[in-house]
């Protein structure tokens, strides 16, 4: 069984709970924030929930604890979910890669030549150079970047945000934004309250400075409120515009689809309907942690989905879990039937399995050749071996 | 072997000064061998399929047939393959009703309904590692081939292991 993904992680973000968990570095912030919001809401159900609970409604406070719980839900899965790491490639990968890269000689008369590093991709009309991360030796996807506090390439990279300890990028962002929308609210809620309270102690007790007696920690935590409101909420504001726009934080620092910056840009990935890209985005499908993806790999022999019956495709494309595929267009579902045609044909024809029957001599001379080339009793290619001419970033995992 | 390496080294190719091959110039003429495959420990070679980004961030795999693998499967089942796998991955970022009802849901309960359920996405690579596997039994293995999983290379490529015979 292959090692997953996260044990052979190099970066600088933390891994904890069996690869479940993946946190920055620093996490002093974070802390910071954590604390906040619980020494807050500590006093605002110890003092002015016991008050209101009683002259207003035991619904205040049972809100509010509800509310508590979905914000710290949020945060939690903010700062502890992979945001969406591409895990780096592994050693032939880059070897592959970093072979098609290599730098043209130099010319004699110094020649202009582009940047072999970055390649170039058409995506619905609009090109987009890719660039080669030597660091993480893969090919970036388009709106992927690399975090320097991190170290490693996160797909759909937003921003390091140190306040919630974890890069915001593609898997975690609906949370991060639910944990500024959910804390936006809540912040309101405990100033009204709280102000609330105070104004009906004062009442009460037809003085100001004895309902400040009373309840002592209704003005911090208004103040705390009212002061985190105008942060949170902006932030919050912020990122309904970006999602509405379907561009990040980092493009939109990078101004990659700033129509002022460059008129003939196009957001390819915008679907024209604020709605509809907002939805994508918070509701849309969330991709498993690539550092973790097989959590199952123990039970894949127990799988939930239907056994194969025959046939390569049919058995899985047919039967499948969710019915989605009941929904698809006939085009490919007609597709795939003929492709589970030649399928079968491939698998059932020549029982010894080898199709390249006529073509043997060719197969031949290939294994031929690689006789001649291997050496018997291969080296294991180790890291200390390597010399590359590009620097490499990478601990060996032996050290 | 890094001094045979560098002894060999007829091209720049930082392939030939990882690796333990005697000879960079075999290496050049056989065009079975020659380009994109890199030699593993146990004398195997590799074949890697990259992402296609023609069709935005979708995710699929190129189809394009790589010239190591003639001979050893047809281009036909080749391209089969990967297009059925390029399907089932497609699907799991599309977003359809019951993929958005799913997160909704989800949002309501605080997240907490992820620690109970796999998500659309999941039960499709899971999906994708069954058919892997199957392809393996029925055409890659009988032919000295290994698919690998593309979730065990973090979806950025496809990887066929030559193995040697």
């Amino acid at each position: 069984m292959p090692e997953p993904p996260w044990r052979e992680y190099r970066g600088r973000s933390r891994i904890a709970c069996g690869g479940r968990c993946v946190m920055a570095r620093n996490m002093a912030i974070f802390y910071l924030t954590l604390g906040l919001i619980i020494i807050c809401s500590a006093l605002f159900f110890a003092f002015d929930c016991r008050f209101l609970a009683a002259s207003l409604s035991p619904a205040v406070p049972a809100a509010a604890a509800v509310q508590f719980v979905f914000v710290l839900c949020c945060l939690f899965r903010t700062t502890c979910s992979d945001p969406g790491i591409v895990p780096r490639g592994t050693p032939e990968e880059a070897a592959w890669i970093e072979e098609e890269i290599e730098p043209p000689k130099a010319e004699p008369h110094g020649a202009y030549r582009p940047q072999p590093r970055l390649k170039d991709v058409v995506i619905g009309g609009r090109v987009f150079k890719l660039k080669y991360c030597y660091t993480c030796k893969l090919w970036r996807p388009p709106r992927a970047s690399h975090c320097s506090s991190c170290d490693n390439c996160v797909d759909r990279f937003d921003h390091h945000c140190p306040w919630v300890g974890n890069c915001v990028g593609r898997r975690n962002y609906r949370y991060f934004f639910m944990f500024l929308a959910s804390l936006s609210v809540y912040c309101v809620y405990i100033m009204v309250f709280s102000i609330a309270n105070i104004a009906i102690l004062a009442k009460a007790k037809d003085n100001l400075f004895d309902a400040l007696k009373e309840s002592p920690a209704s003005i911090l935590v208004a103040l705390v409120a009212f002061f985190s409101i105008w942060s949170v909420m902006g932030l919050a504001g912020f990122h309904v515009l970006l999602m509405c726009r379907e561009v990040s934080t980092n493009e939109d620092i990078k101004g990659v689809f700033n129509k002022k910056r460059n008129p003939d840009c196009i957001n390819p990935f915008d679907r024209g309907d604020g709605c509809a890209n907002c939805c994508y985005v918070l509701f849309g499908p969330t991709q498993p942690s690539l550092l973790n993806v097989r959590p199952w790999r123990d039970d894949e022999n127990n799988s939930d989905g239907e056994p194969y019956a025959d046939g390569v495709g049919a058995g899985v494309i047919s039967n499948t879990d969710g019915g989605e595929f009941d929904d698809q267009e006939d085009n490919g579902a007609r597709e795939l039937s003929s492709a589970e045609g030649l399928l079968s044909n491939g698998a059932g024809a020549g029982g010894g399995r080898r199709r390249g029957e006529p073509q043997y001599g060719s197969t031949e001379t290939a294994s031929v050749a690689q006789a001649e080339e291997l050496p018997i009793g291969q080296v294991r290619i180790t890291k200390s071996e390597r010399s590359d001419s590009r620097p490499v970033n990478w601990e060996s995992p032996e050290l | 072997a890094a001094k045979l390496a560098a002894g060999n080294n007829s091209s720049n190719r930082i392939i030939n000064s990882s690796s333990n091959m005697s000879s960079s110039a075999s290496l050049d003429k056989n065009p079975f061998t020659a380009g994109t495959t890199t030699v593993g420990a146990t004398g195997t070679r590799k074949v890697f399929i990259p992402r296609d980004f023609t069709n935005g961030l979708e995710l699929r795999f190129s189809t394009a047939f790589p010239v190591q693998l003639q001979g050893r499967i047809p281009e036909e089942t080749f391209v089969a393959v990967v297009t059925n796998i390029n399907e089932i991955l497609t699907a799991a970022e599309r977003g359809s009703p019951a993929v958005y009802m799913e997160s909704i849901f989800a949002c309501l309960t605080g997240y907490l309904l992820y620690l109970c359920i796999d998500t659309h996405y999941e039960k499709s690579l899971k999906q994708v590692s069954r058919l892997v596997a199957e392809y393996n039994r029925t055409t890659f293995e009988p032919n000295r081939l290994m698919l690998v999983d593309p979730s065990d290379r973090g979806l950025r490529v496809l990887e066929i292991v030559v193995l040697n015979d």
